[in-house]
């Protein structure tokens, strides 16, 4: 049996930066991966098979059969889903995980974002917290990602709002002719606005070309690499060191403890589904929020009856993600210049302090969009859904069309929760995730709110029409799932401490998003990123 | 497969739903042929469907007809005028059919509507949208190079 210094399941955001530390530092490393390598495109995108619209399966995993997940939604109703239907709450399963496919928006969370409780009370039957650490803690370590994955941003612009040391490694996008319309009603307004950050290549970057503006950001890979991911960065500095071996195609079906409960190591599977175990002195959890809720409930034994970690019952609660509204409008000319990615503009005008409600979120413009999926989301919904209208409808409008969209911080609920079905079996005959409960319904406020600032936000652009309604209560994870394993001191209303380390195990550790007490108003990916290079670094620096 | 005369009513329809003006309705842009192509794939499921509700909006249109198709005897969904289809169409779309439907007619009718925009809004590497007769007439023109695509 193979023996590693450092196991870590999951090469995705957390996993793939925990790695590059980790294998740098001197560790030898295995890196599980359930997915494969998903190659640079060379064929045009398929509008009805990727991440960002899926209704045929996806093209970044994980596969449609054989990988089930359970859902109960809020009147009891239980689903078997499959991973590209409604409810799945899915992320992508290949070497880089969301971070090969991700539109790469590339946010530090706001000081504020690091104490909701504090700043806003805690919603009755709310689990709404602090989290152990303070924006200065992460500071160092979102620079870090800024750097070594590449971000392109407004330096200037974020300055404004969040304390920095150093600005942006790369310039930010071009202001997409949606932007500066947008940009111009916020001056109207009062509002400030500035450059979307992004783990895109604006100029050549670590070797890799800059953007060339195709039409496909979200959903897709890069067809010329000039998206950052681990895949392309942390991945390739850990393997290139020698110390790092990455499995793909793997999948973890226990975390192994010995005699006394200590993690010992892991039981996976390889490609080809034969039954191996390795051993290391430390496993890191990275699946992501559903997947290491998952596996820590799974990974059961004498000494650990309800999995690990799990002693007072907190693995797999207050999954949240971000609740979306979004509000589209039609401008009096054409703002399409056909350009990816589309997206280049933001205020963080309402990410706190909105009169009435708790927290907010930051609104930007939207990614450049596929026809269908605008067909299918962004039409009028009193426009009929045939006919000549709807045809008019597109072909005079889809030009003109502007969408501001908001990732609003869900206030988390303990009921909203990942457990292990009782029956339904993954193809490997693992026990799958059953989904249940709802965020807490002062999201359902705050996403009001926001909505009512977009709409006046695309009128002071000029809009002509405009349309747009507040999500109703559900569960909501996606791929900004997050809060499963959340970090805190005490042990009896979180899952690990402030560096990752779950409660009563001193060499089991989560890096990912599980790690979130509470998701920001922002995508989450750069704080990913950030918490899993300071959960690796104390690790190197603990050892 | 569709019959012939199952494949006809499904022309018709798809033309309503996209119907051609200055520009092509959806038969015109492919639809057809995706709708071919899916049906031997992720769609094979769905073919049950279309047969039913395909013979049942026939059957339908014969109900309703003004009068007798003079060769088949019967009015035929395709021989009516464009503002009868569609006002037979809305029945169907809110559940107000005449016969006794197979499947539920409301649900046909909504998924029909969506194969067909897929067909028609989707990459023409999906079998539809020929030329790119769809993107051209909204005007999703990629401005940029796509690199190695």
């Amino acid at each position: 049996m193979t023996t590693y210094d450092v196991i870590i399941i999951g090469a995705g955001a957390g996993g793939g930066v925990a790695a590059g530390v980790l294998a740098e530092a001197g560790k030898r490393v295995l890196l599980l991966e359930r997915g494969g390598h998903l190659p640079i495109p060379t064929a045009p995108l398929d509008h009805l098979r990727n991440q960002r619209f899926s209704p045929y399966g996806h093209n970044a995993g994980p596969e449609i059969d054989g990988n089930p997940r359970v859902t109960v939604d809020l009147e009891g109703q239980v689903a078997v889903i499959r991973p590209h239907e409604g409810g799945y709450q899915n992320n992508a399963a290949v070497v880089g995980g969301g971070t090969r496919v991700y539109g790469g928006m590339a946010w530090r969370f706001l000081p504020q974002d690091f104490r909701m409780a504090s700043t806003y009370g805690v919603p009755a039957g709310s689990s709404l917290a602090d989290w152990p650490i303070c924006y200065d803690d992460l500071a160092p370590y979102y620079e870090r990602a800024e750097w070594e994955v590449g971000v392109a941003g407004d330096s200037e612009g974020a300055a404004r709002h969040w304390p920095r040391q150093r600005g942006y490694p790369m310039p930010p996008m071009p202001i997409s002719p949606q932007g500066a319309v947008l940009r111009a009603g916020a001056a109207r307004l009062g509002w400030d606005t500035f450059g979307i950050p992004a783990l895109l290549n604006t100029v050549p970057y670590g070797g890799r070309p800059a953007c060339v503006h195709c039409p496909y950001c979200v959903g897709s890979p890069c067809p010329v690499d000039a998206k950052n991911g681990t895949q392309n960065t942390l991945i390739e500095r850990a393997l290139a060191s020698g110390g790092c071996e990455l499995m793909t195609e793997t999948v973890v079906n226990n975390i192994d403890t010995d005699a006394a409960g200590r993690v010992s190591g892991v039981s996976y599977l390889d490609s080809a589904g034969q039954p191996h175990s390795a051993r290391a002195a430390v496993v890191i959890c990275a699946g992501g929020a559903i997947e290491t809720a998952r596996l820590l409930l799974s990974s059961t034994s004498a000494r650990h009856p309800h999995g690990l970690g799990n002693a007072h019952d907190q693995v797999g609660r207050n999954l949240q993600g971000h609740y979306y509204p979004a509000a589209t409008g039609i401008m009096p000319e054409a703002v399409f210049d056909g350009l990816g990615p589309g997206m280049s503009t933001v205020t963080v005008q309402f990410n706190h302090g909105n009169a009435g409600v708790v927290g907010g979120g930051m609104m930007t413009d939207d990614i450049l969009e596929m026809p269908i999926r605008y067909w299918q989301h962004g039409l009028p919904p009193e426009l009929p859904r045939w006919g000549i209208e709807n045809k008019r409808f597109m072909r005079e409008n889809y030009q003109r069309l502007v969408r501001v969209t908001s990732p609003v911080q869900e206030i988390p609920s303990p009921e909203a929760r990942v457990t292990l079905d009782p029956a339904v079996r993954d193809r490997w005959g693992r026990p799958v995730a059953r989904l249940s409960g709802a965020t807490h319904p002062e999201t359902i406020r705050t996403s009001a709110f926001m909505l009512a600032r977009e709409k006046e936000w695309l009128a002071a652009a000029g809009a002509v029409r405009m349309w747009g309604k507040v999500p109703s209560l559900k569960l909501s994870a996606g791929q900004h799932q997050a809060g499963t394993c959340r970090m805190g001191v005490d042990p009896r209303t979180s899952v690990t401490d402030a560096w990752g380390r779950v409660h009563g195990h001193d060499n089991l550790l989560v890096a990912d998003s599980s790690l979130n007490v509470t998701n920001g108003g922002f995508n989450p990916v750069l704080t990913i990123m950030a918490m899993a290079f300071r959960v690796a670094d104390h690790l190197t620096q603990t050892w | 497969m569709l019959s012939t005369d199952q494949q006809s009513t499904l022309h018709a329809l798809m033309d309503r739903i996209i119907p051609p003006d200055e520009d092509p309705g959806a038969w015109q842009a492919g639809v057809g042929d995706y709708l071919a192509r899916q049906f031997e794939g992720d769609l094979r499921d769905s073919l049950a469907l279309y047969r039913a509700g395909l013979d049942a909006l026939e059957a339908e249109a014969a109900a309703s007809g003004p009068a007798g198709d003079p060769i088949a005897g019967v009015t035929r969904f395709a021989a009516l005028p464009a503002a009868e289809q569609d006002a037979l169409l809305k029945r169907i779309e809110a559940g107000q059919v005449v016969h006794t439907w197979p499947v539920d007619p409301a649900q046909f009718f909504q998924t029909v509507v969506q194969h067909v925009n897929e067909g028609f809004y989707s990459d023409p590497g999906n079998g539809g949208n020929r030329d790119a007769a769809a993107w051209r007439m909204i005007g999703y023109v990629p401005g940029g190079r796509e690199g190695a695509r």
